[in-house]
């Protein structure tokens, strides 16, 4: 009953003009940065913190968590229309959405994508609610021991699920700890890595890192083409048939559940909720030999599935405090450059605006939902604007998002050099994620763990004194040691096989 | 192609011993438990670990994949490197030229001459991201942006 008193508290939050205001910004850039094939939702929310900084932090979650889950919805626009995903997680749509588009129900698909869009993250949403007091009771009996174990589960989580190359994602993990390094001792206050540049001694900004490792590396890996793709789409009749509402009703409901349950899922992706939504509605579908051929079920799952993934992967950020993707780093980054800390005290100590963020899921979902339908027209015209000028005006607003997060030119260096770097290591297939993470989390990881030893004067054993931590720890180690034994029992493969994971 | 995945190996077990030289300078441990160098001097240990085990299965196995498929073609590479100068040159001239003038600069380059688009769109563009983004930030989002340090610009209004 007191879930629902404080999100009646938040829904007064969320109403206030000034925060529908923001919630509809979010929306309609994350749609934006969504249907824009280039910009990814880890880079366009970094690119859009800096526009955030004189707002009230209750405004500016509000806004970057809109524009979050607003990618989702975007995503599927082009992945329909055109067969180009706008977003990772809108990959698997292309296969049933574009078939439809090209019998003349793109925009029943569409439709349906968006109304499971909205179904699915406001059911992760309402588990949110649920989840909220219980989780948060739980966490606030963490000290820093039960702390460092959850963050390294956390982390162990997203190497073993990170594409087929363990040892890559381990290095990409410790790579950003390494960058999380840089800058003051987060104990002692003592300067580590900096070279002697006073710009680094408040550590590597991860903004500039986050957009030029995911966005310029981006732009430097479509530089490799000529800048000549202009995308032309035909919208057909937004309404679906009877039979495919009626057809869509079930892949909807898998797909809510799906997606909420695997967005709880440290390094799950909004992609692997979509994938494993689509592969369930071929196994319960009656006829799986028409998939493929445009199905709404394609369509309805996968897209449901993402958008509830969106939603569910903030309950861990905002009750425990850990980051279940990319992104979600990169929105607790935002907050902590708002002053707040993500976690179970957040309820505590910012009541208004924990709540106040939840209401406005319910709150940007409505309005995606509209923005989704009747103006998708405009969406699939701004398609028409040639890469040739989007990359420039993108670059412009990286630069600009990068110079602007301290008033620094030394920034700008610093997102052109992770530019090169995440070009270098996407065409060597390094993943990516493990960074992001690692980074925003490095500094809280370091602190709990030698905090937790300070505790016991050095005495490791310190771990193995609390029930938590040691569940917590010998999960990690599962999760960390499954995909090796899995390793050594496939035996060898090639070269070319390994770089490409 | 494996060069690549070598000189790629050999730089992450440089910047793992880089990482444990700079850490073996700072204190490890101190009176109260861990002391500033403990935490990276491990990670350091664990890249080097890690970037040794990497480099092993790339020597040991086969090559089958093409250098071309890594480098970019001639023209790619030279759009590649004009972005990477463009921004080299945004970083180093903002403070000096101020942002209105050489985000303008910086907008035709890559609008015109990378993205070849018309004068007039170009133009349009470059004057809204550079003039307009300029007093957007400073009168509205309260995110000044650099005048001119060059005084005959900074007169300009620049």
């Amino acid at each position: 009953m007191d879930a629902f008193q404080n999100l009646l508290m938040g829904f007064a939050v969320a109403l206030t003009p000034q925060n529908l205001l923001f919630a509809f910004l979010g929306s309609v850039l994350g749609t934006l940065i969504g249907v824009l094939p280039g910009v990814g939702p880890v880079a366009g929310v970094a690119m859009l913190i800096p526009l955030t900084f004189q707002m009230n932090p209750t405004g500016a979650i509000i806004m970057l968590t809109a524009l979050f889950y607003g990618t989702q919805y975007g995503g599927t626009i082009t992945s329909v229309l055109l067969n180009v995903p706008g977003e990772a997680a809108s990959a698997i749509t292309c296969i049933e959405g574009y078939e439809m588009a090209k019998k003349g129900r793109g925009g029943a698909a569409l439709a349906i994508a968006a109304i499971g869009s909205f179904i699915g993250g406001t059911f992760a949403t309402f588990a949110l609610v649920l989840a909220a007091g219980p989780l948060t009771k739980v966490a606030l009996e963490f000290g820093p021991v039960e702390f460092f174990a959850l963050i390294l589960l956390g982390l162990s989580l997203l190497m073993g699920l990170a594409g087929k190359s363990m040892i890559k994602a381990l290095m990409m993990g410790v790579l950003g700890l390494l960058l999380a390094m840089i800058g003051m001792d987060p104990v002692r206050g003592l300067p580590r890595f900096t070279f002697g540049r006073m710009e680094l001694m408040d550590g590597i900004g991860f903004v500039p890192v986050i957009m030029g490792l995911f966005g310029l590396a981006e732009i430097l890996e479509n530089a490799e083409k000529q800048f000549a793709q202009v995308f032309t789409a035909k919208m057909s009749s937004l309404i679906p048939t009877r039979k495919e509402l009626r057809d869509s009703i079930g892949p909807i409901l898998r797909g809510s559940v799906i997606g909420t349950l695997l967005g709880l899922v440290p390094g799950m992706t909004g992609s692997a909720s979509s994938f494993l939504s689509y592969i369930a509605e071929r196994k319960v579908s009656r006829h799986p030999e028409r998939f493929g051929t445009g199905l709404i079920e394609g369509v309805a799952g996968p897209e449901t599935a993402n958008n509830a993934h969106a939603n569910g992967a903030i309950i861990p950020l905002f009750t425990l405090g850990i980051p279940a993707s990319p992104t979600v780093a990169v929105i607790m980054g935002a907050f902590m450059m708002h002053g707040l800390i993500p976690g179970p005290f957040l309820f505590k100590e910012h009541p208004d605006v924990a709540w106040g963020t939840i209401a406005s899921f319910y709150v940007g979902n409505v309005m995606l939902l509209i923005l989704n339908l009747p103006l998708v027209g405009i969406w699939v015209k701004i398609l028409k604007v040639p890469y040739g000028l989007l990359f420039g005006i993108i670059l412009a607003f990286m630069v600009v998002g990068a110079y602007s997060i301290s008033n620094s030119a030394f920034d700008v260096g610093v997102m052109t050099l992770f530019g090169v770097v995440g070009y270098l290591l996407r065409k060597m297939d390094f993943p990516l994620a493990p960074v992001v993470l690692t980074l925003i989390l490095g500094p809280l990881m370091e602190r709990s763990l030698r905090t937790s030893l300070e505790m016991s004067q050095g005495d490791l054993g310190i771990f193995l004194e609390s029930p938590i931590a040691v569940v917590l720890l010998l999960l990690s180690a599962f999760f960390l040691i499954a995909p090796a034994f899995r390793f050594f029992r496939r035996g060898k493969g090639t070269v070319s096989g390994e770089e490409g994971a | 192609m494996h060069w690549v995945y070598r000189i790629a190996g050999l730089c992450f077990v440089a910047l793992s011993a880089f990482v444990v030289w700079e850490s073996w300078n700072l204190e490890y441990y101190t009176n109260l438990g861990p002391g500033p160098g403990f935490f990276p001097l491990w990670l350091g240990i664990g890249m080097g670990g890690l970037s040794f085990a990497w480099l092993v299965r790339v020597f040991g196995r086969p090559d089958t994949a093409k250098a071309s498929a890594f480098l970019p073609q001639r023209a790619g590479l030279v759009r590649i490197l004009s972005i990477l100068v463009a921004l080299a040159a945004m970083s180093g001239l903002i403070n000096l030229l101020g942002f209105q003038l050489t985000m303008f600069l910086f907008l035709v380059f890559l609008l015109m001459v990378l993205g070849r688009q018309a004068l007039w769109l170009t133009l349009v563009v470059a004057l809204i991201g550079s003039i307009g983004v300029y007093r957007l930030f400073g009168a509205y989002l309260d995110v000044p942006l650099p005048p001119a340090a060059v005084k005959f610009l900074a007169n300009l209004g620049l």
